[in-house]
């Protein structure tokens, strides 16, 4: 356990050394959510609600996205592809070290620099705009949400590792790696709630995890389903987070056992 | 003493996909791909003690890398079999690995952003030394090393041998008992190489551990390795002493005249190859067999003020083996 510690300071160390890097990933973020906020509230016009949303609803979805963002889409899945296309892999591979658990580490140190960078984001827009806030009275809201983030943190963390682990055979990885990232915001409901969309993709979507990852612990936070209901998406995402897993390690092991990095 | 290492027919072959030249063969490779195996090792047989410090030589290719991969547990063999440590190293166990290592030259394991310490810092959890262990051996590889004030420093701004030395450290730190080093002095400048050299064997003595190392830099190898195996396409060519190598691969001696006038160089093939002629003095590569009578028809024909018989350098003769000649 010593060693994940040891790593997750180590790469929150690194990532606060890579200021640039880190100024510029926020700002993009930050023109996101800024764009967003103009765009539906264009939409919502004079309107008391829109897709069932209201006003305060809107602005918390909007906002609460930023933080999502940074809590839930920030995996290693490029350094993976990038390591083992370099050979990289190699030095973790000899050492008496679990990968998995050496880059959850990483990534948990990057979305700790990440989220409270969101937060002053997200303190400072809401004070731009002066509107109104909904936040959930139920406690019990409060602590379905963050269960119900940390766990699609997680399914996002190994699906991306799983997508990512096929470097191991193609040196062409990032394509699909991309492509994935693209939908999954789509699909996340990360541009917007999956309410826009007809009602039979939508149900296609629901049957995927990707509407775990945002669209639904939102839906929770606004309190827009029912605390049984809510119960029984944490559960699913359980179930997601096993079959992703299981996955993941399925295809590490396959890939760990036929690469074979040529030459010196 | 005990075996370190040990390979039984030690075979590993490479699938790699074959492409057909231009945008054409791109598009049919997609759909109709074919794969051609290579051998990069074939049938690989040795043993090395512990203790030993064995130079591992051959051409670019010749499957060098790939057989201290296998012996590190990073690749699985096709066929054969091999143990390190008494352990079989695919098998990637806990206690071997801990008790390993391997080092290529042109690989980093340090984090770049930050200095190198923090990298020692993590393998300390890795390999799970106590404070009072990890003091004692990072001291002393500052000492050997001279890392001395590169330690606080990120490691992108080190230089070459500065990170080098670094890579070592990080490397050492668990105080491995099988040491593979690919390439250890690659890109090193001349001073850096011989500290590099002097660490080795200073690791080597100090600590007992068994060391194997590939080095395309023959000064590397004459100065350390006692013992050296060769290979060639993957099968073995040689395994003894370094000396041996030369009674066994130079067919040849070496054959120096200085005369007291000027002669015609090309006169003197019928002697040997003329390697060199300047300032009236020849030097000829003459086979072992003819040495005595080439030797004999130079006093007799040529106005010889000196003449002096030669072995083959090691150098000479490993550089041959590294070009296929």
């Amino acid at each position: 356990m010593k060693t994940y510690w040891v790593a997750y300071q180590i790469a929150l160390q690194e990532t606060l050394q890579r200021r640039s890097t880190l100024i510029m990933d926020r700002l993009g973020g930050f023109a996101v959510v800024v764009s967003l906020y103009a765009f539906w509230t264009a939409l919502i016009g004079d309107k008391a609600t829109f897709l069932g949303y209201t006003r305060p609803e809107m602005l918390t979805y909007v906002l609460a996205l930023n933080i999502l963002r940074s809590f839930v889409f920030t995996g290693r899945g490029w350094q993976l592809v990038g390591e083992i296309s370099s050979g990289k892999i190699s030095s973790y591979l000899i050492r008496p070290l679990s990968y998995h658990g050496y880059a959850l580490a990483l990534d948990m140190a990057q979305k700790t620099v990440h989220v409270i960078a969101s937060f002053f984001e997200v303190g400072f827009l809401a004070w731009l705009v002066q509107g109104e806030l909904f936040l959930p009275r139920d406690p019990a809201t409060w602590l379905i949400f963050g269960a119900a983030v940390l766990l699609s943190s997680l399914i996002f963390f190994f699906l991306e590792f799983a997508i990512s682990t096929f470097a191991f055979w193609t040196s062409e990885s990032g394509g699909p790696l991309f492509c994935f990232e693209l939908f999954l915001q789509f699909a996340a409901g990360a541009f917007f709630p999956l309410d826009v969309l007809p009602l039979g993709l939508r149900r296609v979507l629901e049957a995927t995890p990707f509407p775990y990852m945002v669209y639904f612990p939102v839906r929770i936070f606004l309190e827009k389903v029912s605390t049984a209901e809510a119960v029984r998406m944490l559960g699913m995402e359980a179930l997601w987070l096993a079959v992703v897993f299981t996955a993941a390690m399925t295809i590490w092991a396959r890939g760990v056992r036929s690469y074979a990095a040529e030459g010196g | 003493m005990a075996v370190a290492i040990e390979t039984q027919g030690l075979t590993k072959d490479y699938r790699s996909p074959l492409k057909e030249p231009g945008l054409w063969g791109g598009v049919k490779s997609l759909f109709d791909r074919k794969y051609k195996d290579t051998r990069a090792v074939d049938g690989v047989t040795f043993s090395i003690e512990e203790g030993e410090l064995v130079g591992f030589l051959g051409a670019n290719g010749a499957g060098k890398t790939t057989t201290l991969k296998m012996l590190s547990g990073l690749l699985t063999p096709t066929s054969g079999s091999a143990t390190a440590l008494g352990h079989v190293p695919w098998k990637r166990e806990t206690k071997f690995q801990g008790a390993i290592s391997l080092v290529m030259g042109q690989r980093s394991q340090l984090w770049w952003e930050i200095p190198a310490y923090e990298t020692f810092k993590l393998n300390q959890a890795i390999y799970g030394l106590s404070e009072a262990d990890f003091r004692r051996h990072l001291d002393e590889l500052v000492e050997l090393l001279q890392l001395g004030e590169h330690l606080a420093v990120p490691v992108k701004k080190l230089s070459l041998g500065q990170r080098m030395r670094c890579e070592l450290a990080a490397a050492l730190l668990h105080r491995p008992r099988l040491l593979l080093l690919d390439e250890p002095t690659i890109g090193l400048d001349v001073v850096m190489q011989k500290n590099v050299r002097e660490f080795i064997k200073a690791y080597n003595k100090r600590s007992g551990a068994t060391i194997m190392l590939t080095s395309h830099n023959m000064t590397d190898v004459v100065e350390l390795c006692k013992r050296v195996i060769v290979i060639e396409k993957g099968r073995l060519l040689y395994d003894g002493a370094l000396d041996r190598l030369v009674e066994r691969y130079a067919d040849h001696k070496i054959l120096r005249a200085r005369f007291e006038a000027e002669v015609e160089p090309s006169d003197l093939k019928a002697l040997g190859t003329v390697v060199k002629y300047e300032d009236r003095t020849v030097t000829l590569e003459v086979p072992r067999a003819k040495m005595a009578a080439s030797a004999a028809a130079l006093l007799r024909s040529y106005p010889v003020a000196d003449l002096n018989v030669e072995e083959v350098a090691i150098d000479d003769i490993v550089r041959r083996l590294f070009s296929h000649e």
